[in-house]
């Protein structure tokens, strides 16, 4: 028992040690796969953190004395929820946790008065109103289930989530290109330079304030990703298997489709994302009343 | 101390120093009597709330003082009505003023023992009422000077004002505690007066409009409630209030909640009656930070958190709990796309309220100590909001959101202040936060199929929430273009004790939620409502998920310390932003483009004016709010 709780401790902290580390991995990973897609070799696979430690040594240029302490905020916050994942706890509050985290990108954006920087703090804004509600129902379709909102609960399960949940999985595919900025729905910003030549919500970050943000968007790709996780989470592999699964849809989806305007991005997660996760539940519900 | 003593105090000091106000209209008195009552009223309501619940029944004399203050009341609406020749008034007053005449003279109303019943709701509002009602008059004392200031005024009419404001405060202490019906509809009688003559206070045309409807809407909670007081004395042959709770429930007992709930929505300006708290903003901000935040809209609240116990899973409960849904989804639309920075907080009053009340509908112990939970913190971060933003307007002389570009660096104390309120309202670790958290686990757990409906309308409108504030608190700290500054900030000491202490409150009830949870929210539940919250050091568990507490918050002074620190380590030159060309040296809103012409910038935050039109979405928010209120009285039958 003492064991157990050493390790229910320890994994934990390691994992929230190295969450930043394998997003950087997960970044790499991307580059080279979407090179391969476009036929080009791509970088190494550690380019990312190349770049990371490149720009942190970099003369700082700030666009205002709070942009810095916002941006580490970003990376910061995004930490806190993922490590709030890691230790097993309530998933709404975790979600509420990554707003804080957005809040933080968002405004270090706005507070510059570059118009490109103020366009794609303002597609933050609205694509963070676009998947927010789709966590949030995802949360709430798991408790129907588990009949809990704790990651832990979901980590003890003997039955996977997915086999109850196939409608929500599908619906977190959107949320999934939002947050890693791919097309068609990266209206921000796009992950890849490919189709800008300014990169909205990030044009006003240089130096150690672009790699603190960078670093938050690799933890929350992390964060993001292990919430895929937690659809087959016993045993855990499977879980990252469907994961890497997703991401991979994700990079495919990215490099078929163009990007499209923030419009269709909420009126999708709303509508389409809404509606299957309503259909899910009330699935969940006859078969309940079925059984009995 | 003895507790009649202290009702006495809640209740009568405030009316009676506003009467002082009234006849003393000079700076240093007004100064004098309005420290002296707050003291009174904050330290009076604090040995009350210590002392705990009590019955007392008051000397018959108030019986009759009270029957004569309000056929006073209702002949003073008459006359308002025919003054400005508006016909609802005349209407309304009428239906309220011959059946209150039949009601006491022929039906000779039902003996209320005792009068008086004070119990840990009352305890706790009182509280909200004197703590949050106190520092807003405190703060007025400086505003009304600069308001009247900035109008020109040839003497000053701020007596009446503060009579009012004061007369509010008495009524609202005076309106928990009553047991009896027809006491209750007295003072919200005097709460109606109070709003009415307080957003018409400036005596502008648009003020006079939009306290006219203000005073209608509420009139027609007032006719409501009279039905309730019939409906008890006809078939029930009570209208004391502990009474009428007790009854079981059947379709009559049904229609009076009804009603009460009906006169309740009015109050708490839910949708279809969403005007007149809109319309409100005409008045000075305090009055606003008053009404919106301590007293009024608190009335409607209280009122259905009183009678919320008979009407658990009663369709009855199901349709309050549709109709605060509703607004809050609406609201929170209609705040989206508002430039008014006071609009802004009218729309989220209006939809916190709608929360609450969703949370009452509900009726689960969990979703009533949420309810209890939002009401506490919304007070107190909804007041300040109002406090910054009136300062701010002082200053500015502008209420355009976008007028308050770079706010932060112009009133540092202030909008620092301000962005701490705002992030109060929507993020952890702050109670507001964990109220709606309680809320979302409450519905989930109240294995009602067609909760489902109110989720999905909540967890929609939570992210529109979120849209409108982050907006608002970007605008606050973009960098300006020009550098200037509003002069120095001008601390005068109503201004730094009311906010300061708002503030304080925020932070440490927030950091304390736990105790507050403990000490305050779950000892004021139904008698029989068993929560199953359970408090361990770091969380609050609800027995479906648990909310990190502690941790939390000190992670966050972490992340901001260390955010400064690398930001004071790591230093950096601030650069002119990019546009989309080389800037101009001495102007930094234009950029070179072709031929070295200079090109200007604009920049406007995120509305949705072509999406959808506020106007629209208000008229089929009422056609659908009034189809709901409707449905509230076909509810009874189920």
């Amino acid at each position: 028992m003492a064991e157990n709780n050493i390790l229910n401790i320890v994994l934990p902290v390691i994992l929230v040690l190295f969450a930043p580390i394998l997003g950087g991995f997960i970044m790499g990973i991307d580059r080279k796969l979407t090179a391969r897609m476009q036929s080009r070799m791509g970088p190494p696979l550690i380019q990312p953190f190349y770049d990371v430690i490149k720009l942190w040594g970099k003369q700082p240029f700030i666009s205002s004395s709070i942009q810095p302490i916002l941006a580490f905020g970003y990376f910061a916050f995004s930490l806190t929820s993922f490590a709030l994942l890691a230790f097993g706890q309530d998933l709404l509050l975790i979600i509420f946790t990554v707003a804080i985290a957005d809040l933080c990108l968002i405004v270090a954006s706005l507070n510059s008065k570059s118009p490109y920087s103020v366009l794609g703090g303002k597609r933050e804004l609205i694509s963070m109103m676009s998947y927010e509600p789709i966590l949030l129902l995802m949360a709430i379709s798991i408790y129907y289930v588990t009949g809990s909102f704790m990651v832990q609960r979901i980590l003890s399960l003997n039955y996977p989530l997915l086999t109850y949940l196939p409608l929500v999985f599908l619906a977190l595919i959107p949320v999934l290109i939002i947050d890693l900025k791919k097309s068609p729905y990266d209206v921000s910003a796009s992950a890849h330079a490919h189709q800008e030549l300014v990169r909205g919500v990030f044009t006003e970050f240089s130096g150690y304030t672009l790699a603190l943000v960078e670093l938050g968007h690799w933890t929350k790709i992390v964060l993001m990703l292990s919430l895929v996780t937690l659809f087959w989470a016993t045993p855990i592999i499977i879980g990252i298997f469907l994961a890497l699964i997703l991401f991979f849809v994700v990079l495919v989806i990215d490099n078929v489709y163009p990007r499209l305007n923030w419009k269709s991005m909420l009126k999708t997660t709303w509508s389409v994302g809404v509606l299957l996760i309503i259909a899910n539940i009330v699935g969940l519900i006859s078969r309940v009343v079925m059984r009995i | 101390m003895n507790q009649e003593i202290l009702i006495a105090l809640t209740v009568g000091v405030p009316p009676l120093a506003g009467f002082g106000c009234l006849i003393l209209n000079n700076k240093i008195a007004r100064r004098v009597i309005v420290g002296l009552t707050s003291l009174i009223l904050i330290g009076s309501s604090l040995l009350l709330y210590n002392s705990g619940g009590l019955h007392y029944e008051p000397a018959p004399i108030f019986e009759i003082l009270v029957l004569v203050f309000d056929l006073i009341l209702l002949t003073y609406f008459l006359y308002t009505g025919f003054k400005y020749k508006n016909i609802l008034v005349i209407g309304l007053s009428i239906l309220q003023l011959f059946p209150v005449l039949y009601f006491e003279f022929i039906l000779h109303g039902a003996e209320v023992t005792p009068l008086i019943i004070i119990d840990n709701l009352s305890l706790l509002m009182s509280l909200i009422i004197s703590i949050i009602g106190s520092l807003v008059v405190i703060y007025a004392l400086s505003y009304m000077d600069e308001h009247e200031e900035h109008l020109h005024l040839h003497g000053s009419r701020q007596n009446r004002f503060f009579f009012f404001m004061l007369l509010l405060l008495g009524a609202m202490n005076g309106l928990v505690f009553s047991n009896s019906l027809y006491w209750l509809y007295f003072f919200w009688e005097i709460t109606t007066l109070c709003s009415y003559e307080l957003i018409r206070h400036d005596g502008t045309e648009i003020a006079i409009k939009n306290s006219l409807t203000a005073l209608w809407m509420n009139l027609v909670g007032g006719v409501a409630f009279v039905a309730a007081l019939f409906i008890g004395q006809l078939y029930f042959h009570t209208i004391a209030i502990d009474k009428i709770l007790k009854l079981s429930p059947n379709p009559i007992v049904l229609m009076l909640f009804a009603s009460l709930a009906f006169a309740a929505f009015t109050k708490s300006a839910q949708f279809p009656f969403n005007k007149w708290l809109q319309g409100a903003m005409v008045a000075p901000t305090p009055v606003n930070a008053s009404l919106d935040s301590g007293t009024m809209v608190n009335a409607g609240i209280y009122l259905i958190l009183k009678i919320a116990p008979p009407l658990s899973n009663t369709a009855l409960g199901y349709s309050i709990a549709l109709i605060g849904a509703f607004t809050f989804l609406i609201s929170a639309f209609l705040a989206l796309n508002e430039r008014v920075s006071k609009g802004i907080l009218a729309y989220s009053t209006i939809g916190n309220l709608g929360l609450i009340t969703m949370c009452v509908g509900i009726n689960t112990p969990l979703s009533y100590t949420a309810a209890l939970t939002l009401l506490v913190f919304h007070s107190i971060s909804k007041g300040l909001l109002f406090l910054c933003v009136g300062v701010v307007e002082n200053r500015v002389q502008s209420t355009l959101i976008e007028d308050w570009e770079g706010l932060l660096r112009r009133l540092p104390a202030t909008s620092l202040i301000m962005i701490v309120a705002m992030m109060s309202m929507f993020l952890p670790p702050f109670g507001m936060l964990l109220g709606k958290w309680v809320a979302i686990d409450a519905l989930t757990s109240s294995y009602y199929i067609s909760s489902m409906l109110i989720i999905l309308i909540i967890v929609l409108g939570s992210a529109a929430t979120s849209v409108y504030y982050i907006k608002w608190l970007a605008y606050l700290t973009v960098l300006p273009m020009d550098g200037e500054k509003y002069g120095n900030e001008k601390v005068t000491w109503p201004y730094s004790i009311s906010m300061l202490s708002l503030f304080g409150l925020i932070v440490t009830l927030g950091a304390g939620i736990s105790s507050i949870l403990n000490l305050i929210i779950l000892p004021t539940l139904p008698e029989d409502y068993y929560s199953n919250i359970s408090l361990t050091l770091l969380n609050v568990d609800t027995g479906v998920g648990s909310f990190v507490t502690y941790p939390i918050w000190i992670l966050t002074i972490i992340i901001i310390m260390s955010g400064y620190f690398i930001a004071k380590k790591k230093g950096g030159v601030i650069k002119p932003p990019y546009l989309s060309g080389e800037n101009v040296a001495d102007d930094p809103t234009g950029f070179r483009s072709t031929a070295d012409g200079i090109v200007k910038i604009e920049t406007s935050a995120q509305f949705f004016e072509q999406e959808y039109n506020n106007d629209r979405l208000i008229e089929i928010a009422k056609i659908i709010g009034s189809i709901i209120m409707m449905l509230l009285f076909f509810a009874v039958m189920f």
